[in-house]
């Protein structure tokens, strides 16, 4: 059996940035880093360049660039953690090989939910975009692909639909609600992101429903609606969200609540044990309500807070909005974070078009408090608004700043 | 151990000229004249703003160069790192215009560049001995010191200013 002082069961964002808090701080105890893909750590937001063919999986590989300069790290690929024993403290990974450990991080992630729903899934050419694995897979198929459908109009469908309109794939996206990202925004809150999309030449399909996928031997035929339409396309791309990787722990004592659940220092119910990333379920700094999140940034602040307090040092975690993307769809640049879903609340909200771009500032019903913003076009005081939502500051004497857009740093000087 | 040399700006000192701005953008330029800077396409851009304060005072600000910077791990490509002079840089090639960064940055100091699609913030001017902006500031409101020798400096005028009240 193989021993370790720090065993990390995942090597992606939450995984890796664990391990360098770790080393930071412990500079002689023994680190392994389980990943069930067969590749090297690689920074996961950064697959849609595989399938438009600007990267390739060096260009994207996460040892050796920012803050993973100088350090080394031995990560163990093709390692899928089978079940857990956590008061032995041994992972039992499979063809009978097993670590054992001193402390453990659970950073396991999600996968793609797939909706039992729709029928014919299991056919090629079916994708639900989340590894370089599906990344390459989707490279390899574009030969013989001419058109595509999007089922789900969330960041990553979106980020991929763009990625093969770049290739010169004609693409239908397929959405339930009403708009686009309505995770991230109401659906009036969308038009400007919406009118870009369109403008780049991606198809939507909004308020409709996907029943089946249509095959035969070569793979994906089409797509059939609920209305009966058929789409003819050679990929369909499933974007109905992730499930936390949890299935490993099932008997192993280790509480789960959808997620895995872990206190204010990222620790499970058992000692010696932690959990970041998609997988733990961690709470909203405003409300404290408890939710799974499925950001990068979030895991690797996770991460880091685990990797501290697995070395020794005492950290709490913040907590994290649910909602906090900044990206760039259609060359529309925007930011979603914090509460910005308002319908039927009693919150002050501020609404604003301007030349090119798109505001909504959401207020607490007192209106002393930021708590949410969609920023489109120009997001110059999004890292400022975060600051001040998430540190429930009192923004009465600068709320005109944030209204104009003209908040800068020198305004939260005493 | 002294640290690396860092900006320090004095509200008190700043007329708000925004000399500093224009330096700084002429500086990162590719011609670093102002005539032909102006010309330039990509458009040169400064990278650090003349703001006003809450007390009425102006006060230039710029990149901090975080000791745990938050854009360098909220990164989603790994573009940010620091350099061992402890400057905090973007790998323009990295970076593919996520802004990411912009948003956790408490400062909001760093500047998307539209016409790139790149991130892009203070350099402390590696090219130089002083940066352009502590050059050209015509009332020393920037100061380019290293932390220990500023607060030293500080201490002393705050004592004086003291002796002299009394």
């Amino acid at each position: 059996m193989e021993k370790t002082d720090y065993l990390i069961i995942g090597a992606s964002a939450a995984g890796i940035s664990a391990a360098l808090a770790i080393r930071n701080n412990d500079l002689k105890g023994s680190i392994t880093v389980l990943t069930d893909e067969p590749f090297q750590p690689y920074f996961r937001p950064l697959i849609p360049y595989i399938i438009t063919g600007q990267k390739d999986e060096q260009a994207i590989g996460m040892l050796g660039s920012g803050p993973y300069k100088d350090f080394e790290l031995e990560i163990l690929t093709n390692k899928r953690v089978k079940n857990l024993e956590p008061l032995q403290k041994i992972a039992y990974i499979e063809e009978g090989h097993s670590v054992s450990y001193h402390k453990v991080l659970f950073a396991t992630g999600s996968r793609p939910f797939i909706p039992h729903e729709i029928q014919g899934t299991e056919a090629k050419g079916v994708y639900a975009l989340r590894t370089l694995g599906d990344a390459k897979s989707i490279a390899n198929r574009l030969i013989e692909t001419k058109e595509a459908v999007m089922i789900g109009g969330g960041l990553v469908n979106l980020k991929a639909s763009f990625a093969l309109l770049e290739r010169g794939i004609r693409v239908t996206l397929v959405v339930y609600s009403p708009e686009v990202l309505s995770q991230l925004m109401e659906p009036e809150d969308a038009y400007l992101i919406r009118k870009a999309i369109e403008t780049s030449g991606l198809t939507i399909l909004s308020g409709q429903n996907v029943r089946s996928i249509v095959s035969d031997k070569r793979g994906v035929r089409g797509v059939v609606l609920d209305s009966g339409k058929e789409i003819p396309c050679q990929m369909a791309f499933i974007g109905k969200g992730v499930r936390p990787n949890v299935e490993f722990l099932s008997d192993s004592g280790i509480k789960i609540d959808k997620g895995i659940v872990v206190d204010e220092c990222t620790q499970c119910n058992i000692p010696d044990a932690y959990a970041a990333g998609d997988v733990a379920v961690t709470f909203e700094p405003i409300s404290g309500q408890r939710i799974v999140t499925a950001l990068w940034t979030n895991a690797v602040e996770m991460g880091r807070c685990a990797g501290f307090n697995m070395a020794g040092l005492r950290t709490k975690y913040t907590g994290t909005f649910g909602i906090m993307n900044a990206t760039q769809i259609a060359n529309t640049p925007f930011v979603s974070m914090g509460t910005v879903h308002t319908k039927g609340t009693d919150y002050e909200v501020h609404k604003e078009y301007y030349k090119d771009g798109y505001c909504k500032l959401v207020f607490s019903n007192h209106g002393r408090h930021l708590i949410g913003v969609v920023l489109i076009g120009d997001i110059s005081i999004a890292g400022l608004c975060r600051y001040l939502i998430r540190n429930k500051m009192d923004v009465s004497a600068i709320k005109r700043h944030i209204i104009n857009r003209t908040l800068s740093y020198g305004h939260l000087m005493q | 151990m002294k640290g690396p040399k860092e900006i320090f700006a004095n509200p008190r000192l700043c007329t708000a000229c925004k000399t500093c701005e224009i330096a700084c953008a002429v500086e990162h330029s590719k011609t670093k004249s102002l005539y032909s800077a102006l010309a330039e396409r990509p458009q040169p851009k400064r990278r650090l703003y003349v703001e006003p304060a809450k007390t009425g005072l102006n006060i230039p600000i710029l990149c901090r160069h975080c000791e745990d910077a938050p854009c360098m791990h909220a990164c989603i490509t790994g573009a940010i790192s620091k350099t061992q002079a402890g400057v905090v840089i973007t790998d323009q090639d990295r970076c593919i215009g996520c802004w990411t960064c912009v948003m956790v940055c408490p400062f909001g100091v760093i500047g998307r560049h539209l016409e790139t699609q790149k991130a892009y913030r203070c350099d402390r001017c590696p090219d130089r001995e002083v940066p352009a902006c502590v050059s050209a500031c015509p009332t020393k409101a920037l100061i380019y010191k290293e932390a220990e020798d500023f607060s030293r400096d500080r201490r002393v005028v705050v004592a004086t200013e003291m002796f002299t009240k009394e």
